[in-house]
């Protein structure tokens, strides 16, 4: 009995190892939160590329030989306002660039603190503009945005910062208007989450306050996708974050903590009202596919590993048979 | 009314456990989705941070990340010492000690998911007739200081090592990458997320190889072994350290038939055989996890008691200890299983 024990252990402990060597290739088509069933997997992949949405500029899909080419060089024509590097240990300050736009200042909203400083303006320097936080001790989501008008196009484009210290939620910030047009993430990723590729997030279109139906939402990464939604009637489009990752990228592109990658991406809507042209860009970071370069197999193998250990323990002795039978 | 619901103490604290492990585990959709919205960052309960939908994080998290993350900066503007490193450790601690003050260990035995997960695995057990394993005199106090080594090796020292330079940055929150809630709650979520190991980096893949072997081990053991992970658990040490600062304890008064009696040790799920022989301070043991099942369990009125301050909350009475035995067992054996056990056969035993 002992033997086949052993015999089955060092079977499971093998299989675990192995699978996990083989499998440094990156998983497919795991969108994470979503049901592990391999149907899901299957269709979600299916999804990505027969419905077409998710192309490379060149008119091909979105494959590994298109991706990165566009990492160091200009990957899209929307304005952008891209974090960094700061100072380390600065955890109320960040400096942001400014691309495709020629704001005269950077406006900060936060959701909580002093009054006159929950909307500041902090103007534009060339080499790199610095914000900081509503004061040195609130932080959580601030937003930040930039405004360009001129010949009748008002362009705004929008991020969110974190500030790594405490703050309130920023549900009511998020809502609160800012500009025209917008669009606005319901909801932003949590602190230590991440917009991950191959999940659904949903963003609502506005305009001066109103939800916008039917309004085409432009998407863009990094890695070269390009792709469009549109909202639905309470204005909320549903963007699919495209599978477009791949596994060299990310160990050159690897974290401060070896944890998630991260990859730009913008989402862009136009509309013409009043006789003005309004764009408006919201961009930030998504993320690789929470269970790239990760083995389930392993995981399991191992957890089935424990699960053997802790089994001699079931086995119950005649003795103790006759013990409990007595003391009941 | 409370009474026709709630019949005995167990099936009170069942009814907190279930409603804790659905908060807990699935709390996001009532409390909020954000971090700020969270019932706390702190919590004395292994409530935990890697689970998306979850309604609150533990106390563990924010001590390893301080410890990780801002050491360094504090390093680099070393005037900035207190700041960084010491007031939000402080607000951390002080969060953990305001829902610690009221509560106490009850957070280990009434609230804590994994807790709630493991007793119910080993009622299933009980029903399913496994045999129960316990520990005994001798070997229990090695098992106690696991939990302390936990504590100190991978809650505080290695992190903080991290935070420094030390160690790489996959050791920046050990217990987290070990621990077999972040497994369990995730799984319950439909997530298999934490269940797959990181190949990448080979001690991230160790690490996770433990985890997932611990939780392995740990689902299986607790058919057989009542809170297998708990006796290890380092927010029971945490939680240990503080426990003399809470008004909510376990007393036990000194009685002549306790020395013979010995049911209270057979009821309790740590295997705290000094519960039938101590009194006073000593009875309201670093194991404890205030479950409340010595004070059910005891036959003789009023001798063991959960009290908060001055006021009792519940205490042992003899009525109440008859009515808990027609259906239970202190060891948590079910009456109707434990009596239609069949002799052993001789053969078996070869």
């Amino acid at each position: 009995m002992q033997r086949s024990i052993n015999l089955i252990l060092s079977a499971t402990l093998t299989l675990a190892c192995a699978s996990a060597m083989a499998e440094g290739r990156p998983a497919e088509g795991r969108p994470a939160g979503a049901p592990a069933a391999a149907e899901a997997i299957h269709q979600h992949d299916h999804h990505d590329h027969a419905l077409g949405q998710i192309m490379a500029p060149d008119g091909k899909p979105a494959a590994a030989a298109v991706q990165g080419k566009w990492q160091g060089r200009e990957w899209t024509k929307y304005p952008l306002l891209t974090p960094m590097m700061g100072r380390v240990g600065d955890r109320a300050a960040a400096t942001l660039a400014v691309k495709n736009l020629q704001p005269a200042v950077l406006e900060v909203f936060a959701a909580e603190g002093p009054a006159d400083r929950l909307r500041r303006q902090f103007p534009v320097v060339p080499e790199g503009t610095p914000i900081e936080a509503v004061t040195p001790k609130i932080g959580n989501y601030h937003w930040v945005s930039a405004r360009e008008e001129a010949e009748g196009k008002v362009t705004v484009a929008s991020t969110a910062y974190f500030f790594g210290n405490p703050g309130v939620a920023p549900t009511k910030l998020l809502l609160q208007q800012k500009s025209e047009l917008e669009i606005i993430p319901q909801p932003l990723p949590r602190e230590h989450g991440a917009w991950r590729e191959s999940e659904k997030w949903r963003f609502m279109v506005r305009f001066n306050g109103q939800p916008l139906a039917n309004q085409t939402v432009k998407m863009e990464t990094e890695f070269g996708t390009r792709t469009a939604f549109v909202s639905d009637e309470k204005g909320m489009a549903t963007v699919l974050f495209p599978r477009d990752f791949k596994s060299a990228e990310q160990n050159e592109r690897g974290g401060r903590h070896g944890g998630p990658r991260k990859a730009k991406f913008v989402l862009a809507a136009e509309r013409d009202d009043g006789g003005k042209h309004y764009l408006t860009a919201f961009n930030y970071t998504y993320s690789p596919d929470s269970e790239r370069d990760k083995s389930l197999l392993a995981g399991v193998g191992f957890g089935v590993f424990g699960m053997l250990l802790a089994t001699p323990l079931l086995r119950r002795k005649k003795s103790e048979n006759n013990h409990s039978a007595k003391e009941a | 009314m409370f009474k026709a619901i709630f019949s005995t103490l167990g099936r009170f604290r069942l009814f907190i456990q279930i409603v804790m492990l659905l908060l807990t585990v699935y709390g996001s959709n009532v409390v909020g989705f954000y971090m700020a919205e969270k019932v706390s960052n702190a919590l004395p309960a292994l409530s935990c941070a890697y689970d998306q939908q979850n309604g609150g994080y533990c106390v563990l998290i924010p001590t390893q990340h301080v410890l990780h993350h801002r050491i360094g900066e504090a390093l680099v503007k070393a005037e900035q010492v207190t700041a960084q490193i010491v007031l939000p450790l402080v607000f951390t601690l002080i969060t953990f000690f305001t829902f610690f003050f009221v509560l106490g260990k009850v957070f280990c035995g009434w609230v804590c998911p994994l807790g709630t997960i493991q007793e119910l695995i080993n009622k299933l057990g009980r029903r399913l007739n496994f045999p129960l394993r316990r520990f005994e005199n001798g070997n229990v106090s090695r098992v106690r200081l696991v939990k302390w080594l936990m504590l100190i090796v991978l809650v505080l020292a290695l992190p903080l090592l991290t935070g420094m330079g030390v160690t790489p940055h996959s050791l920046g929150n050990p217990y987290c990458d070990i621990c077999p809630s972040r497994i369990a709650t995730t799984l319950l979520t439909g997530s298999t997320e934490q269940m797959a190991l990181r190949t990448g980096d080979g001690i991230t893949f160790a690490l996770g190889a433990i985890a997932n072997t611990l939780v392995g081990f740990m689902l299986v053991a607790a058919l057989a072994v009542r809170q297998p992970f708990c006796r290890i658990c380092p927010m029971l040490s945490f939680n240990a350290t503080f426990q003399r600062l809470s008004p909510m304890r376990l007393v036990k008064k000194q009685h002549d038939k306790c020395d013979k009696c010995g049911v209270c040790a057979k009821a309790c799920p740590m295997d705290i055989h000094e519960i039938a022989r101590e009194h006073g301070a000593k009875a309201y043991h670093e194991d404890c996890t205030l479950c409340g099942r010595c004070v059910e369990f005891c036959p003789d009125d009023g001798v063991i008691q959960m009290k908060w301050g001055p006021v009792t909350l519940f205490k042992s009475s003899r009525e109440y200890y008859k009515q808990r035995m027609k259906g239970e067992m202190p060891d948590g054996t079910l009456k109707a299983v434990a009596t239609s056990r069949k002799p052993a056969v001789e053969s078996e035993n070869a």
